[in-house]
């Protein structure tokens, strides 16, 4: 793995190389190694160690640009990509949106960003793991897959306008599925972090096969419109589509679910409730996310919905320039607050709704409205006066992320998923389009 | 902004002059260091204790020139290479991978790969065993004309703003993105049971997007279009009326933003090969992976409802329609000569006149079913990747006499036309799915009568299919196809395509998107 003085050493040499005449560089490097273990049908079915590097150099003369990207760091490799670029750049027609690279920057510091015990992490490690698992599983006379994954990252940038960033961190992720012998039931559980450490193989997995043994023999639920408890996982997949549509570009070039009728955008209109909090945090180690975006952009801790008020849409250097605004380069590292609910309040106080564990192919029908599709999977329950009742049939949702936030009443304290630190919630009138046989 | 002159409108008369670019294959391994590198990585693999191993050397190479109304907006181009050694020892799979390709660090990947398998061997239940293939030795090429990454990025450039300009003069057309992209895989494969395989394959396709706007009612609505990607020269680029098109597609997209909303409810479906393909490819490409009907994706794409015992019996659609896999498909993105688990690639059927008959397997895999050979359906998407069951080419074979897409109109008494992917969502066995498109039309009385918007179609895949009553002829037959197929954990992405004529489906489930205030 490189560590920070081989890679400024490296990207001084490339922006050396890169630099004639008028021409601006930007390089960067990522490496990553990492170790992966799969199981299913109670056994290790594949295991990789693999490291990964990436070396990438925009070349910028005047408006022209363009990058050259290789993963061979030896001399011939570096002077072709630079001069890859070049050549490329030369021959791009001008683009009047380029903007100059970067100067130097100041980064937040994220404390505790690599693991050390996730650095080290073995095969024997990841075997150990999915061993759990499997004894879990085969206890309770069930049949488990999963996926384990950790990496150690370093992403470099430098410019010639004299910018350099170093951040290195690690990441983890374990996940599994325990399905029933009859195949009627099936159960999920899963977790991310970047420290090995946090997660506990045995536990996951219990959740999985009692979610399994629990949603076997579903009843028929026809679809309609439910009181819903979504589970963390499940409000993390519908908050992505949420967050990706933040772009202020879009909003202030009218289609957006963030255009404001008449023009403009909707900043500072009350869109949720009260308990609706959305914020970006790159010194959250947790999320493995980075303190800087791929231009080598600041990412600072920001609010985008305040108790319920759209606070900020992303502006690219370009679109904040272009419209008289602040950057806010690509944010990451999501968090959706939490509140004080346990889950078993959540569903306490529900008379007839659906316990969904998690969704699965998520795909935007309409980006007016942000209204999405997917399908629910490995664990569905109907909750009937205040109590689960017992496993019911999948559905298909025809729903959008604006409206589950609209309608949300109440939040638990938020996990890691999916990369983004988020709550289970209880929210109303969500569409649930129709029976998935899927199990 | 200037531009040269380029050729791209024209047409490419050397096209058919030009022998195949076979004929300059460079053979076999002219780099006698890599053959070192091979031979000692497989070496070491056996040394240390694998009872099989083999070796990817994988160069990838990919451009990619992104365009917006009258600018460019990225141009990039990258490579990959690195060998990847994936072992069998003590019964277990074990993989490592480095971009370094020098012998002491193919050895060293190499005796990890061992070791990593010797940690997965105290959980083994069922030591994995390969299906016998003949130790193949061979070249294979995509066949081309003109090499991708020899023609100017000007040439590029030039097309896709050309096609931006000629559908921003369209009155109601705000926005334009396009996009080219290229992709080369060279690699070779080698293993202890004896093959030496050298392929080098070339992908491409460009695309754009065009968006109409009503300031006044705040609404937009979007039109893509590209040429399904495909294994080919630039000569596919420069012979296709993707320039002309432009205004057309334009045209379509202020027509879309005016249409009204589709009225839900029971219809004739009518799809075009542009929207069958992608429904092919998750409903019966996905299904028939035998690796996820036995469960080994269950924790992430999921299982299927065409499980083992239901091979030969499960009527899957009605009698007109059998589909085949493919690995050889002349311009198919999933196309080429041998997997990579060196097996030499083939055509089967997957379903006939309606009954589900066959998977896709691999080495691994043939002998789950007691079938006594792969059909070659192992792929890794880069050297870093372990190779697993990848989708080959499926398509639905057509009629056997000639009938057009204008036939099944003019035979429908009320019915939508759907042409384009839109939103394509299905669940994790591939029974419930919901699919959008690009452009819908109302069919009354044997006519197209006018556009709609908003339309998605939601179906159980088993009652979908034989629900199907007629379909196209040979002429009418086409591939689609995407680049970007997403399986697996870590994900890798395959590159599929998918042949169809146009289908009917009676009485299918037809909803409407449409979620906008004051609708």
């Amino acid at each position: 793995m490189m560590n920070q003085n081989q890679a400024k050493r490296l990207l001084d040499r490339v922006l050396v190389l890169a630099k004639s005449g008028k021409s601006e560089a930007i390089a960067s490097l990522r490496n990553t190694r990492g170790g992966n273990s799969r199981f299913a049908v109670n056994e290790i079915t594949s295991s990789s160690e693999v490291e990964t590097l990436s070396l990438s150099v925009t070349v910028k003369i005047g408006k022209r640009a363009a990058t050259a990207t290789t993963n061979q760091l030896d001399d011939r490799s570096i002077d072709d990509v630079v001069s890859r670029a070049q050549r490329m750049a030369k021959l791009s027609p001008e683009n009047p949106e380029s903007m100059p690279p970067l100067g130097k920057q100041k980064y937040i510091a994220v404390p505790r960003a690599s693991d050390p015990a996730t650095v080290n992490a073995t095969p024997e490690l990841r075997a150990k793991a999915a061993g759990a698992a499997i004894a879990a599983a085969k206890g309770a006379k069930v049949t488990i897959a999963g996926f384990y994954e950790h990496g150690t990252h370093v992403s470099a940038l430098a410019s010639t306008g004299g910018l350099h960033a170093f951040h290195a961190w690690t990441s983890v992720d374990l996940s599994c599925s325990a399905r029933t012998p009859d195949g009627t039931g099936s159960g999920w559980a899963g977790a991310t972090s970047n420290r090995v450490g946090d997660l506990d193989a045995a536990a996951l997995a219990k959740t999985a096969v009692d979610k399994a043994t629990q949603s076997a023999k579903p009843r028929r639920l026809e679809p309609g419109k439910y009181t819903v408890v979504l589970e963390p996982n499940a409000v993390a997949g519908l908050l992505d589509s949420f967050t990706g549509n933040l772009g202020a570009r879009r909003a202030d070039e009218g289609r957006s679910f963030f255009t404001k009728a008449g023009g403009g955008t909707k900043i500072g209109q009350k869109l949720f409730p009260d308990i609706i909090t959305l914020r970006s945090d790159p010194a959250d180690a947790g999320l493995a996310s980075a303190p800087f975006d791929g231009e080598g952009f600041p990412r600072a801790p920001t609010k985008w919905l305040d108790k319920g008020t759209l606070t900020g849409l992303t502006y690219s250097r370009y679109w904040a320039q272009k419209q008289g605004k602040q950057p806010t380069g690509n944010p990451d590292g999501w968090i959706l607050e939490g509140g004080t609910a346990t889950r078993e309040q959540l569903i306490k106080d529900v008379k007839r709704g659906v316990l969904i564990t998690r969704f699965w192919y998520i795909r935007q029908l309409d980006p007016q409205t942000i209204l999405l599709t997917g399908l629910t999977r490995d664990g569905t329950f109907l909750i009937e006066n205040g109590a689960i009742a017992g496993p019911v049939n999948n559905f298909r949702f025809n729903e959008s992320p604006v409206q589950m936030l609209a309608r949300c009443d109440a939040l638990t304290a938020t996990v890691l998923t999916e990369g983004a630190r988020v709550p289970a919630l209880r929210t109303h009138e969500f569409n649930l389009a129709s029976v998935s046989e899927a199990v | 902004m200037k531009l040269s002159r380029r050729s791209f409108l024209g047409g490419s008369a050397l096209a058919a002059l030009a022998a195949p670019r076979l004929a300059l294959a460079r053979g076999l391994l002219t780099d006698p260091g890599l053959d070192d590198v091979v031979k000692r990585a497989l070496a070491a693999a056996t040394k240390a204790g694998a009872s099989y191993a083999d070796v990817r050397l994988v160069r990838r190479r990919n451009e990619r020139v992104n365009t917006r109304e009258d600018r460019i907006e990225h141009v990039g181009s990258s490579e990959e290479y690195g060998i990847g050694v994936r072992v069998i020892a003590k019964g277990a799979w074990g993989f490592s991978a480095t971009p370094l390709v020098t012998v002491a660090e193919a050895e060293r990947v190499a005796k990890q790969a061992v070791a990593i398998a010797h940690a997965n061997s105290k959980l083994l239940e069922r030591p994995v065993t390969l299906a016998p293939v003949p130790a193949n030795v061979d070249v294979w090429q995509t066949p081309l004309v003109k090499d991708p990454f020899k023609i100017p990025l000007e040439d590029k450039a030039e097309l896709l703003l050309a096609i931006n300009a000629a559908a921003m003069k369209v009155a109601g057309v705000k926005f334009v993105t396009s996009w080219y992209a290229a992709i080369q895989e060279w690699k070779i494969f080698a293993s202890t049971d004896g093959a030496y395989i050298e392929q080098e394959l070339v992908r491409l396709g460009p695309g754009y997007s065009v968006t109409a706007v009503d300031e006044k009612r705040g609404e937009f609505e979007t039109r893509d279009h590209g040429l399904p990607p495909m294994q080919a020269g630039w000569e596919y680029v420069e012979d296709s009326t993707l320039l002309a098109d432009a205004r057309r597609i334009g045209e379509e997209a202020v027509e879309k933003l005016k249409a009204p909303s589709v009225v839900p409810g029971k219809r004739d479906l009518i799809l075009d090969p542009s929207n069958l393909w992608l429904t092919i490819h998750e409903s019966i490409g996905h299904p028939t992976e035998l690796d996820r009907a036995m469960g080994y994706e269950a924790n992430f794409a999921g299982t299927s409802f065409a499980t083992p015992d239901k091979l030969g019996k499960l009527k899957i659609g009605s009698p007109i329609l059998t589909f085949y896999a493919d690995k050889t498909t002349p311009g198919g993105l999933a196309t080429c000569g041998y997997d990579d688990d060196g097996v030499k690639t083939q055509r089967w059927n997957l379903v006939e006149n309606g009954v589900f008959v066959g998977y896709q397997t691999t080495r691994e895999q043939a002998g789950w079913i007691n079938e006594k050979a792969s059909r070659g359906t192992s792929y890794a998407d880069s050297y870093a990747s372990f190779p697993f069951q990848r989708m080959p080419n499926v398509s639905l074979a057509p009629a056997p006499r000639e009938r057009s897409l204008d036939d099944l109109i003019a035979s429908t008494d009320d019915g939508v036309l759907v042409s384009g992917n839109g939103s394509w969502s299905i669940d994790h066995q591939r029974l419930n799915f919901q699919f959008g498109g690009q452009v819908f039309w109302e069919i009354k009385k044997g006519k197209k009568t006018r556009m709609l918007r908003d339309v998605a179609y939601q179906a159980n895949t088993l009652e979908f299919w034989s629900a199907c009553d007629a379909i196209g002829g040979k002429s009418s037959w086409a591939l689609g196809g995407s680049f970007n197929d997403g399986k697996g954990e870590p994900t890798q992405s395959n590159s599929v395509s998918h042949g169809c004529p146009p289908a009917r489906f009676r009485q299918q489930n037809i909803l409407t998107t449409n979620r906008r205030a004051g609708s």
